[in-house]
């Protein structure tokens, strides 16, 4: 299991990585659209573009926030408690953040299914066919599910099985590592 | 239902449950036990609009920018070249840390990146020269909160985001009210110095010759604050183009510090996607469960709550003003921030209060919730930078400019104008 994690967190990292360059190729992108206005050389639609790659960025970089435990917790009642506690109030974190992302990853399908099914493009010059960045979008929010389901699983284990330390290594929050 | 969604907020919170979870999570209960109709199968919908959006992309630019900056070493210069114009106060070296933390400000637009940078360089000062550390971390976990006031402000971006609200007049609004802080902190550290010189240290003699050389050294920060703010008030660039610039300018900045190597560019961005990302959690949990109070009726049902009280504008500010200070104890800022923004921004607009001005009040009180204990982002950041002494004293030594913070939500109630002159007449 933790060997499983642990590759969890490698991907993800690497997902990170190619999310950041994806962010990078759009400031550079701007910048081009900055430099070449004056000329009229401008393409248009660079805020279309940033728009789904802000949009792709950070449906990949969730699951990245997560295993490097980086989402917002209160930790207010959790650092008053006991390490199988802390571990237990883990749990129940990842367990229902495991649930909402399954929610959204089902929720997420009916907006690229009617997208094909309509052969909707964007109401732009550019007339993106709007499934490409919404299909990757989506399949970011299915990694998000993915992930989360995956920790969340071995948490539940790990407290089953009384092994507080691992949850709080996978689980737990950021201040603990 | 007001009890509900408030209640609810506040138990999800305290199983530890993620902020932006805990949003999503209230969405739905409050879709399942209050809506007339099915809200939620209109989420996959909510999410892409809510996350595509060429407003929003000016946050991971700006994360970038300031990854950038903070790696570069161009702190150090900065600090040394502010400590030879302002260090002959009493307080010394304290107003270099507020200085310095306010121009770095100026061009990151997060707290605690602010907090840590100025940090790791002021602090082996302090020690070799004997300063008290209380108020010494105290002045720098409070400069660093200016950081998402003075604009560019990545909080101020999501707020605009959330309420609707211009982004450039956002930044104009909180211009004025930063300065003021900043100077209110040096105020207040000249008049606690001045009183009892031990809580302060020795300051730097530096000649005039001196000091106009180290004005060289502001020019890079300088010249990122002015690039990237002038062009969004000039009206030239959007805050996300002005980003971007600002982008490219850090990279020059960290290159001519030689900065630049292949692990730091992977580090950066591996940094501002998990900001960015985490940041967006919160804000598109946020702006589901905005969709769905509005959908389902609460926020009516709390303006009408509001009114039936009876307690005119004034003192229903005061109350929510409280409540801030209150759940700035226990709530992070920007979770603060989003997390309330559905529900009270709906309310101060019916009372008759602009939008812009509020957005700069709460920002004060969300800058409140970073150093006030036990939950306070700052407090911990310099505590982990300084890894010596008690954590008390970082908690001592914020009081002053705790009490700064709130003489400014004073002033700010009184004159509105301080936030809205400059949006008003540019």
């Amino acid at each position: 299991m933790t060997k499983l994690l642990s590759l969890l967190r490698r991907v993800n990292e690497r997902l990170a990585i190619a999310a950041g360059v994806l962010l990078l190729v759009s400031v550079l992108v701007t910048l081009f659209d900055i430099i070449t206005r004056p000329l009229g050389l401008s393409l248009g639609g660079t805020d279309e573009l940033s728009g789904y790659a802000m949009a792709i960025a950070t449906s990949w970089g969730i699951s990245y926030a997560l295993t490097s435990m980086a989402h917002v917790r209160i930790d207010l009642v959790r650092a008053r408690c006991g390490s199988r506690l802390q571990a237990f109030f883990d749990a129940v974190a990842i367990v229902a953040l495991a649930g909402v992302a399954a929610v959204i990853a089902y929720r997420v399908w009916p907006v690229v299914a009617k997208t094909i099914k309509n052969n909707a493009t964007a109401n732009t010059t550019l007339e993106t066919p709007l499934w490409i960045p919404q299909s990757m979008w989506m399949a970011g929010w299915f990694w998000f599910a993915i992930s989360a389901i995956i920790i969340a699983t071995c948490a539940v284990l790990f407290v089953a099985t009384g092994d507080a330390e691992e949850v709080k290594k996978h689980a737990g929050m950021g201040s603990d590592a | 239902m007001i009890l509900f969604t408030s209640g609810g907020l506040l138990a999800l919170l305290a199983l530890s449950i993620p902020v932006g979870i805990v949003l999503f999570l209230l969405a739905f209960a409050i879709d399942f036990f209050f809506s007339p109709f099915p809200l939620m199968r209109g989420l996959g919908q909510i999410v892409w609009s809510s996350s595509n959006s060429a407003t929003l992309i000016a946050i991971p630019f700006f994360v970038l920018l300031g990854e950038f900056l903070v790696r570069s070493g161009v702190a150090r210069k900065t600090y040394s070249a502010l400590e030879s114009w302002v260090s002959w106060m009493p307080g010394g070296l304290i107003h270099a840390n507020i200085a310095t933390a306010t121009l770095f400000s100026a061009t990151s637009g997060s707290s605690v990146a602010t907090a840590a940078t100025v940090a790791s360089v002021a602090t082996p000062q302090a020690d070799k020269l004997g300063y008290d550390p209380k108020l010494f971390s105290g002045a720098i976990a409070a400069g660093g909160t200016l950081g998402i006031m003075i604009p560019p402000s990545i909080n101020l971006i999501v707020y605009g985001f959330l309420t609707e609200t211009s982004i450039p007049q956002l930044f104009l609004a909180g211009l004025i009210p930063g300065l003021c802080l900043a100077l209110l902190f040096m105020v207040v550290t000249a008049i606690f110095c001045a009183a009892k010189p031990s809580l302060g240290g020795p300051g730097i003699s530096a000649t005039w010759a001196q000091r106009f050389r180290g004005l060289i050294d502001l020019i890079p920060l300088l010249g990122l604050f002015g690039t990237i703010v002038g062009s969004i008030y000039a009206g030239w660039a959007t805050p996300t183009e002005a980003a971007a610039v600002g982008v490219a300018m850090a990279f020059l900045i960290a290159a001519t510090q030689k900065a630049i190597t292949k692990d730091m560019l992977v580090e950066s961005l591996k940094g501002t996607v998990r900001t960015t990302a985490m940041i967006m959690l919160v804000v598109i949990g946020a702006y589901v469960l905005n969709f769905v109070l509005t959908a389902a009726g609460v926020s009516r049902a709390l303006q009408e709550f509001l009114q039936d009280l009876g307690w005119g504008a004034l003192a229903t500010l005061l109350v929510i003003v409280l409540i801030y200070i209150i759940l700035g104890f226990f709530i992070e800022t920007l979770s603060l921030m989003v997390a309330t923004i559905p529900i009270i921004v709906p309310v101060i607009v019916q009372l008759g209060y602009d939008k812009l001005w509020f957005g700069i009040l709460m920002i004060i009180l969300v800058e409140m919730a970073l150093i006030t204990p036990p939950v306070g982002l700052n407090l911990y950041v310099v505590q982990g930078v300084r890894k010596k002494g008690p954590f008390t004293d970082v908690m001592i030594g914020v009081i002053p400019y705790a009490i700064a913070m709130l003489a400014m939500v004073g002033l700010l109630i009184l004159f509105p104008a301080i936030a809205l002159f400059l949006p008003n007449n540019i």
